[in-house]
């Protein structure tokens, strides 16, 4: 809300104490700013926010085409100008400072990124060549069936991932859009090939989360979608029903793939981790 | 207050990788790790420390797609091999070679940039204003008239250069409106309670108690109820006390509840209902068994049959992902309690 409010000046105080202040008009406006603690009033900074209405266009991004369009402009002033005459070293002050606000207005968007609040700028996309396909490892029991079910698709319908893959004690459950060889139609030899994939890459003992926000690793792109820029891997650790707190033993993993870099917020992180921690007892679910 | 922690102590893996012969290269590589500590915002509810391993400056020198491929004999070894005695380790089937993964590096401007995020926000406008002070100095110091002229090189270049110091300025005042407002958390005024509905079979009473565990770990949520077929199946977490029994939580009344408007409304409508802010809602008395500071709370419907009341601890403390993923957790206990429902039915019916 502005702090800016009017407000008729009244004498507070009788004459006999303050001299107030008096004028020939009845009443004189007051003008008062106030600027309060940013918790309970903060400045309508809104009204800087717009948007041009062109679909598809993020205004977030418009510092660094105008620092690419400015800093052009300035390099081709100085080209043009220095065929002529030579630099004064004003000018030369002017453009050297004119080009660093031009790198820092290009850098702008990308820091934004990570700010609080901040939304990705576009949304996850299909990748080329993929398709869709749902499977899962037939030693499963019912109920691990439907837990597993259930957790591809929520992991798939709430975070920016395209493809899901759920690796516990052997059992594969593969979802999303993935990159298939055409050899590979059948259910058992897609599920063989997620296993050779697997193995091949080496995620076994996994305790640690792996994020890889931008590219993963050339030992993921083999098998990871075709596009894929972020990589999480979440660690499903069991802990033995001995001992409730016991060591955590590792049994698996639940890989995403995104087309987005930064797709996984700590948020994501997070509610990642606790669908991760719902596998905790999965060989009490095999005997039901 | 259940905190998910990795723990993952001090790490130290060599690993080397030799190229084949005809890249003609051989790295080797010694990492220290640093562990990064990552903390959730307020919105996440409790603290989520996950730590990160990160990598030294290992990187290849080609892209991904020119990786050496290597040898058979020298493979990637994946595994956790903890100097400290704390952390447990892990059983290495002899069947299973002992494989590594390379770690994903630390990102430093992201980690510093969510670290200041004041500082960073307000960054863009001191730089801008900066800039405009020494463009004005700098035509100063060297007397050149303050007069546009765009004849003049100079002129040009001090227009071009006042726009980008405009546009960091007014990039910086942008940030700072986009900023989210922190809004203080209350502690609940109760008693810790835990009543699970003794019927359940174990998985189910597991799954509750995960999606409490959830919740409470990810979200501002402090108190859980879950009413199924007229039975409370669950009472977590911080509850009203009862005024005629000290130290104990009151009762939740389910056929009251799911006479009242909150939880008929909820299940004509069929979907969640987010009570941003508890207190401006009248219909506040008919959750009586929540505390009496509760600040937000989420009623989910469970398909026809069931309600799960999510008291948070701060005013609009649940995001657009939370409630997203509350409504499919809503849909998956309902699953499981509908195959129940036949127990849980001649509970109630013993109840009355």
């Amino acid at each position: 809300m502005n702090g800016i409010s009017l407000s008729q000046s009244i004498p507070l105080k009788p004459r006999s104490a303050f001299r107030a202040k008096t004028s020939s008009r009845k009443s004189s406006a007051t003008i008062c700013a106030r600027l309060e603690d940013s918790q309970q009033q903060q400045l309508n900074l809104s009204v800087l926010r717009f948007t041009l209405g062109i679909p598809g266009l993020d205004e977030s991004y418009l510092p660094r085409w105008i620092g690419y369009g400015l800093g052009s402009l300035l390099l081709l002033n100085h080209f043009v100008d220095s065929g002529s005459t030579s630099i004064t070293p004003a000018q030369f002050t002017t453009e050297i400072l004119g080009l660093s606000l031009a790198s820092a207005s290009i850098a702008l968007p990308y820091l934004g990124k990570f700010l609080k609040g901040a939304q990705p700028a576009y949304q996850k996309a299909q990748p080329d060549g993929a398709e869709q396909i749902f499977v899962m490892s037939p030693s499963l029991a019912g109920i691990q069936k439907e837990d597993l079910a259930w957790a591809s698709y929520v992991l798939l319908r709430n975070t920016n991932a395209i493809a899901v893959l759920i690796s516990i004690q052997g059992a594969i459950c593969a979802r999303g859009y993935w990159n298939i060889p055409e050899e590979n139609s059948s259910k058992e030899s897609l599920l063989g090939w997620f296993q050779e994939k697997v193995e091949k890459v080496g995620l076994f003992d996994l305790k640690d989360t792996l994020y890889f926000p931008q590219e993963a690793d050339s030992e993921f792109q083999e098998f990871l979608p075709k596009g894929a820029c972020s990589l999480l891997v979440q660690p499903l650790l069991q802990v033995p029903s001995q001992t409730a707190n016991g060591p955590q033993n590792p049994e698996g993993f639940i890989l995403l793939a995104s087309t987005m870099t930064y797709a996984f917020t700590m948020k994501d992180r997070a509610w990642i981790a606790a669908v991760a921690d719902k596998f905790r007892d999965m060989d009490k679910l095999a005997n039901l | 207050m259940r905190q998910l922690i990795l723990n993952i102590n001090d790490f130290q893996f060599i690993f080397s990788l030799k190229a084949e012969k005809a890249k003609g290269r051989f790295i080797r590589l010694l990492p220290a790790f640093g562990n990064a500590k990552l903390m959730t915002s307020m919105e996440a509810g409790s603290l989520l420390k996950c730590r990160f391993l990160t990598s030294t400056s290992f990187r290849p020198a080609a892209k991904s797609s020119s990786f050496p491929s290597l040898p058979p004999i020298f493979s990637f070894h994946f595994g956790v091999s903890s100097s400290s005695s704390s952390s447990s380790h892990s059983p290495i089937t002899n069947s299973k070679p002992n494989y590594r993964v390379p770690k994903p590096k630390r990102d430093w401007i992201a980690d510093w940039v969510s670290q200041n995020d004041d500082t960073v926000r307000t960054l863009p406008i001191y730089i801008g204003a900066a800039s405009l002070l020494v463009v004005l100095f700098n035509r100063a110091l060297y007397g050149i008239a303050p007069v546009a002229d765009a004849s003049s090189s100079q002129s040009r270049a001090d227009l071009l250069t006042v726009a980008l110091a405009v546009t960091n300025v007014l990039t910086g005042l942008v940030w700072l409106s986009i900023r989210p407002k922190s809004i203080a958390t209350v502690d609940p005024q109760g008693v810790e309670c835990k009543r699970v509905c003794s019927p359940l079979p174990d998985y189910a009473v597991t799954e509750l108690l995960w999606v409490w565990e959830s919740l409470s770990d990810v979200t501002r949520c402090r108190s859980l109820v879950i009413v199924y077929e007229n039975v409370c199946v669950l009472q977590i977490g911080c509850a009203a006390e009862a005024s005629s029994r000290k130290g104990e939580a009151v009762n939740v009344d389910a056929d009251k509840l799911m006479r009242g408007t909150l939880y008929q409304g909820v299940i004509k409508s069929g979907a969640q209902s987010y009570l941003a802010n508890l207190s401006l809602y009248p219909g506040k008395s008919e959750l009586p068994f929540l505390p009496s500071n509760t600040q937000a709370v989420i009623l989910q419907p469970l398909g026809d049959k069931g309600i799960a009341i999510i008291g948070g601890d701060t005013i609009r403390g649940f995001t657009t992902s939370d409630q997203a993923w509350i409504t499919l957790i809503g849909e998956k206990l309902d699953s499981t309690l509908a195959k129940h429902a036949r127990q849980l039915q001649l509970t109630s019916q013993d109840s009355i």
